[in-house]
């Protein structure tokens, strides 16, 4: 069982969404929660702070999850985060995409509590969290 | 009940922030259509309508989705420029955005949207795989019957949405990421091994494709989630719907908040120190430095109090843009129909004003924007004969000048022309004809704010909807605003709304008359002078005096409230209200103070606007110097000086 004060990133545009992804985790036990309304914020916010999980939509202005992600896997001092992307695409291309550029997990919006759970789980397992 | 039992916190934010992107999409639909190929453009509306789809999933709304999902469809092959932006498709999107809109109607009176009309979605369909004819009209989205089968026809991709996700999801992530890059996931510790692919199983919502049951759904099975979900509240029809309020969160900047929490904190800091004060004061400690201290202590108070109104009446300042964003879309369908071009150009969206005028603002700029697309604007011969481009321009602009908002609605159109509207006023008998010749131009202009008033012969179905500009002049002047008007024959027409900052606290000067007090709004005071006997003037037998070499009449509020003076004003009190300058005499004054006005509910005497408290405990009367001044001449100089 991973620790639930496991420090989270949540990276969507979208309020709202940020919102549900922060009740569903606090659904979890996952508390220790912050929030990034975009690529570029969540990179500054994941330097120096000490994340150890980053949640991210797909579809964001100014610097997309896919490019999050990209960036993050390039960052010595981060390229070892687990990062699960949210999308509400399930295409073949999406996926393959997100596991070429090194998507730790992949979830498709709507989800539940209970999916994300099991998501994280299997991301925690591979991460020996 | 509800359909949204325990997810109504969520619903109401979903609401707000995808309303708000929802006319944003509509702005930018267009600009699109003045710049159709722009990339950046269709990706942010692609992202929009994406991101709405997100949303509407986790409230289960799928018709939304559904509907989204294929708009978004449409711009994502917009923006890989597989199809073209034509007027037809134009048509269809709006439509679209039309339909999403209907739909948060719905959702705000907390039901589950309705399906969006077959005909609509079959020219999506059709749009999205480029057998656009500019065939059938789209039939208003409504349809309490569900979708008809034909539309299974067109579909001959299923909508992903709900579908692959199934087949997709429970891939074993690393297996994939190693075959494809050939590089094993970076990991600290190793991964136990899994099958490459598990067992299928449905990771769906619940509720979510209800009639799925069995684990693996076959292609065939979800050919059309749209037509496999029937909602089952539908059945019932409109069972009363729990209404959700209009708006009833705000959203505020952190920063404001805690300048609110700040100034409590030091609020109660400071309420410490004069129960302190007072403790030793009770216990007989009255020394020189005890009372400094607490007279210190008081003034802090004093201004830590009013920082903290100042900062509480911040959380409820909004950005007029976000009424603004509406009309774009309002005044262009509108000229649509009425076969104008017509260009709504927005200016001063940043313009921050009290968030219950924002919302109480709706309905009159609605009706005003309608009504110069209808009646300002010509139609487009009579803009050809007047040599004025076939492009009409609507400005609705905003700008705070010192305490008061002020939003103009101006057009280029055919304009009013003062006898005209005086020779309709009389045919109509809104005004007898004697009155009529009475009027100047501009008191003429300001005959379409009189009830029963409207210019056109026939009622059209735009603007005149049973609403006129009475209604608008009524609804502005509840906000303690103003409505005016200003018109150039052929040139055009601007209506000018000017509104208080907020409705919550009122600096006044608080004056005396026979032992009352009256508050007047100390925004239209201008200084304080005496009055005496010897310095008033008669001229055209009228109370003056002499100010800085300007004659201005002298008004007695005794006379103006109708009460019997008791003796002679001692003071006068040079206001400028109403475009006029004049002098108010009182019989003394006793300071400025900030109020909160309470409505005098039942009783409404003339010119009083409210009540509030003093200091003291006792009722000040709020005077209304508008209403105090329609139809009050200056007073005689014997009316003045006689009594007493």
């Amino acid at each position: 069982m991973a620790d639930k004060n496991l420090k989270i990133l949540v990276v969507d545009d979208f309020s709202t969404m940020r919102r549900i992804v922060r009740n569903l985790l606090k659904e979890l036990g996952y508390t220790n929660v912050d929030e990034a309304e975009d690529g570029v914020v969540a990179m500054q916010r994941l330097k120096g702070n000490n994340f150890q999980f980053v949640i991210t939509d797909w579809n964001m202005p100014n610097m997309t999850g896919i490019e999050l992600l990209r960036a993050v896997r390039a960052d010595p001092s981060l390229k070892h985060l687990p990062v699960l992307m949210i999308t509400a695409e399930a295409k073949k291309e999406n996926i393959i995409v997100a596991a070429q550029s090194g998507a730790s997990g992949y979830i498709v919006k709507p989800f539940t509590a209970g999916t994300l759970e099991e998501k994280l789980g299997k991301v925690f397992d591979k991460y020996g969290m | 009940m509800s359909d949204f039992a325990g997810m109504e916190e969520l619903l109401q934010d979903f609401l707000m922030e995808a309303g708000e992107l929802l006319s944003q999409v509509d702005n930018k639909l267009m600009d699109l259509e003045k710049r159709p190929g722009d990339k950046e453009m269709l990706n942010d509306i692609f992202r929009g309508f994406h991101t709405i789809k997100g949303g509407a999933g986790f409230l289960n709304a799928d018709n939304l989705v559904a509907l989204c999902h294929r708009t978004e469809n449409l711009f994502a092959k917009l923006r890989n420029a597989e199809l073209t932006l034509s007027p037809e498709l134009m048509d269809i999107i709006m439509a679209a955005t039309g339909s999403v809109r209907e739909m948060f109607g719905d959702l705000s009176q907390a039901v589950q949207p309705k399906a969006a009309s077959p005909a609509l979605i079959d020219r999506l369909e059709a749009a999205l795989h480029g057998q656009l004819s500019a065939a059938p009209s789209l039939a208003p989205p409504s349809a309490h019957a569900p979708t008809p089968t034909p539309t299974k026809a067109v579909l001959p991709e299923p909508v992903a949405v709900s579908v692959e996700p199934a087949a997709a999801d429970d891939i074993n992530w690393d297996a994939l990421h190693a075959v494809l890059t050939g590089v094993p996931m970076p990991q600290p510790v190793a991964a136990p091994l899994a099958p490459v692919v598990e067992a299928a199983r449905p990771s769906v919502h619940p509720g979510y494709g209800a009639p799925v049951d069995s684990p693996a759904p076959s292609p065939a099975h979800v050919a059309d989630p749209i037509q496999e979900l029937p909602t089952p509240s539908r059945g019932a029809p409109s069972a009363p719907a729990q209404n959700l309020q209009k708006e009833t969160t705000i959203r505020i900047d952190t920063v404001r908040l805690d300048q609110v929490l700040n100034l409590s904190g030091e609020i109660g800091l400071t309420k410490n120190r004069i129960a302190n004060l007072k403790s030793q004061i009770v216990h007989g400690k009255s020394d020189q430095e005890t009372l400094k201290a607490l007279d210190i202590a008081v003034s802090q108070l004093d201004l830590l109090v009013s920082d903290l109104q100042n900062a509480v009446m911040k959380t409820r300042m909004q950005p007029i843009g976000r009424l603004f964003q509406k009309y774009p879309r309002l005044a262009r369908d509108l000229a649509r129909q009425l076969g104008k071009d017509v260009e709504l150009v927005l200016s001063g969206e940043e313009t921050e004003l009290d968030k219950t005028m924002i919302e109480d603002l709706n309905d009159p700029l609605v009706h005003l924007v309608r009504n110069a697309v209808d009646h300002g604007i010509e139609g487009a011969e009579e803009r050809q004969a007047a040599h004025k481009s076939s492009k009409a321009i609507v400005t609705l602009s905003a700008s705070q000048m010192g305490d008061h908002i002020y939003i103009e609605i101006s057009d280029d159109g055919r304009g009013m022309r003062p006898d005209v509207l005086r020779r309709k006023a009389v045919e109509k008998g809104v005004i007898d004809a004697e009155t009529a010749n009475g009027l100047d131009d501009r008191q003429s202009l300001h005959l379409v704010f009189l009830p029963g008033f409207s210019t056109k012969d026939e009622i059209s179905s735009v603007s005149g909807r049973g609403v006129g500009m009475d209604v608008v002049k009524t609804n502005i002047n509840k906000l303690n605003g103003k409505i005016d008007v200003i018109s150039v024959p052929g040139q055009g027409s601007t209506f000018t709304i000017s509104l208080p900052l907020t409705l919550a606290i009122l600096p006044v000067l608080v004056v005396r008359l026979n032992n009352q007090s009256f508050a007047v709004p100390l925004s239209m005071v201008r200084e304080i002078i005496p009055l005496k006997l010897k310095e008033v003037q008669r001229v055209s037998g009228r109370a003056t005096m002499v100010v800085r070499d300007e004659v201005l009449p002298i008004r007695s509020l005794a006379r103006m409230i109708g009460w019997e003076s008791q003796h002679s004003p001692a003071f006068g009190v040079l206001m400028h209200a109403a475009e006029t300058t004049f002098i108010l005499a009182v019989d003394g004054f006793v300071g400025r103070d900030d109020v909160v006005i309470k409505p005098l509910s039942d009783i409404k005497p003339r010119g009083i606007a409210g009540a509030t408290l003093s200091g003291d405990g006792s009722i000040v009367l709020v005077l209304d110097m508008e209403e105090l001044l329609s139809n009050v001449g200056a007073d005689t100089h014997m009316s003045l000086f006689t009594q007493g």
